[in-house]
């Protein structure tokens, strides 16, 4: 179970409840934001408070918002779709950096890259890439498909504590259930090889997850512990 | 993923609100895998109260919008991070709304603004709409019935925090409190729920 039932359950309410609440000062949200990228039980108790407290929100008025919002997200997607395809890698490397600061996985990255870039070939086999936030929108892992049969690369870009359980890598194509790709680590870049022609039928718009399951991987053959970090594939 | 049956909250759901929030978390598995119509039902269904949520939080409209459009961003990024085992859809997006509008509220350009711990007070007696319910009708009941045991002037800093975005430091002066005796009502007053909501 997490910190707070066995530590201090009935003394003190957590530092998870007062960010739920949104009483925290903005650095004290960006600090406790960045614990939650490390301690997955953190992400827990922010869950268990916002169920807790979510209702308060029925009180809250509905307004509808003028429809030019909508096209504003629409015209959003699709220049984020150009600006992906075209500056992924430029940006892959300044994420790396800026998220961790870590020399070591950042080497690993870039051989990750490489790996890629090697492989690359025109037309339709090019790569996918997949970035793979975390709760609260920071960067979790890093991932490269070869889609000539490589398989997939994943680089973690942020330290997961995952006490007594492992993470498992999930492909969720549209519209279908989530396939295990198998476990991944949490410490280093681990590749992985993928099904002959997996990538092919499930298309190029499915996503990557990873979630948190007990030692060997989920018993169900579908996630069963929480999903702590997901990404899209994208096209190179 | 899917645990809706296992859920013990979702067995005094009433069949309606079951099917609405069945209905949603299918919008949101499809946005996940990319379908950018998936998207645009989930935010026909609950951009009015998503925007309800920012606005009341951000008092200002022309912000208010631009943090709702981040907002369907954000969802459109993270949707495979829902679970519909673990949350309700709408509890699961009105977090995402808060979350933005509390970092833009506390953005330097937003500096610090007063709020009056009456406004938080004034519950709007509006019908409920389609997705008008953040959570079961039951669990608003509780939730109502364990806020009703805090101290009233507890209750209303609650609702200003959770509501309005106040912090520690505003609900402080508006209720004339040192910061310290503002921050242990707080977090006693959150203990006290939790234990209510829990028996």
């Amino acid at each position: 179970m997490s910190e707070e039932d066995s530590m201090d359950r009935e003394h003190s309410a957590p530092i998870a409840a007062e960010y739920v609440l949104g009483v925290l000062s903005a650095p004290e949200r960006r600090d406790f934001e960045a614990r939650l990228v490390r301690e997955p039980a953190l992400v827990e108790q922010v869950e268990s408070w916002e169920s807790r407290l979510g209702g308060l929100a029925s009180e809250v008025r509905s307004v509808s918002p003028p429809d030019r919002i909508w096209t504003r997200i629409e015209t959003a997607l699709t220049a984020n779709d150009a600006v992906r395809s075209i500056g992924f890698w430029q940006n892959l490397a300044f994420w790396r950096w800026a998220a961790i600061g870590s020399a070591a996985i950042a080497a690993a990255c870039l051989a990750a890259l490489l790996h890629v870039n090697m492989n690359r070939a025109p037309g339709q086999n090019e790569p996918l890439v997949a970035r793979l936030d975390v709760s609260g929108g920071q960067v979790g892992f890093i991932a490269a498909i070869d889609r000539r049969g490589g398989g997939v690369t994943i680089v973690p870009a942020s330290t997961t504590d995952v006490k007594q359980r492992v993470l498992e890598l999930w492909l969720i194509a549209p519209g279908d259930q989530p396939r295990s790709l198998g476990l991944i680590q949490a410490e280093r870049p681990i590749h992985i090889d993928l099904p002959a022609g997996l990538i092919e039928r499930v298309g190029p718009h499915a996503t990557l997850a990873v979630s948190l399951e007990p030692p060997g991987g989920s018993p169900s053959g579908l996630p069963t512990g929480p999903v702590i970090a997901s990404g899209k594939l994208t096209s190179l | 993923m899917l645990h809706l049956l296992n859920d013990p909250y979702r067995r005094t759901t009433s069949m309606e609100q079951e099917a609405e929030y069945r209905q949603l978390s299918a919008a949101l598995a499809r946005t996940a895998g990319g379908d950018r119509n998936a998207l645009k039902v989930v935010y026909r269904d609950t951009a009015a109260k998503l925007f309800g949520v920012c606005l009341r939080i951000l008092r200002d409209r022309g912000e208010a919008e631009d943090v709702l459009q981040d907002v369907y961003l954000t969802v459109w990024r993270r949707a495979a991070t829902f679970d519909p085992g673990r949350a309700s859809p709408v509890s699961w997006l009105v977090a995402i709304a808060r979350n933005r509008s509390i970092d833009r509220l506390r953005s330097g350009a937003y500096g610090r603004q007063m709020y009056s711990i009456e406004d938080a007070l004034d519950i709007p007696d509006n019908a409920p709409g389609a997705l008008e319910q953040v959570v079961t009708v039951e669990e608003r009941r509780r939730l109502t019935s364990c806020l009703d045991e805090l101290e009233p002037q507890d209750a209303s800093a609650i609702r200003a925090a959770f509501l309005d975005g106040a912090t520690y430091e505003m609900l402080a002066e508006r209720m004339s409190v040192p910061l310290g005796t503002m921050k242990s009502r707080i977090r006693r007053s959150l203990i006290k729920l939790r234990a209510c909501l829990e028996r």
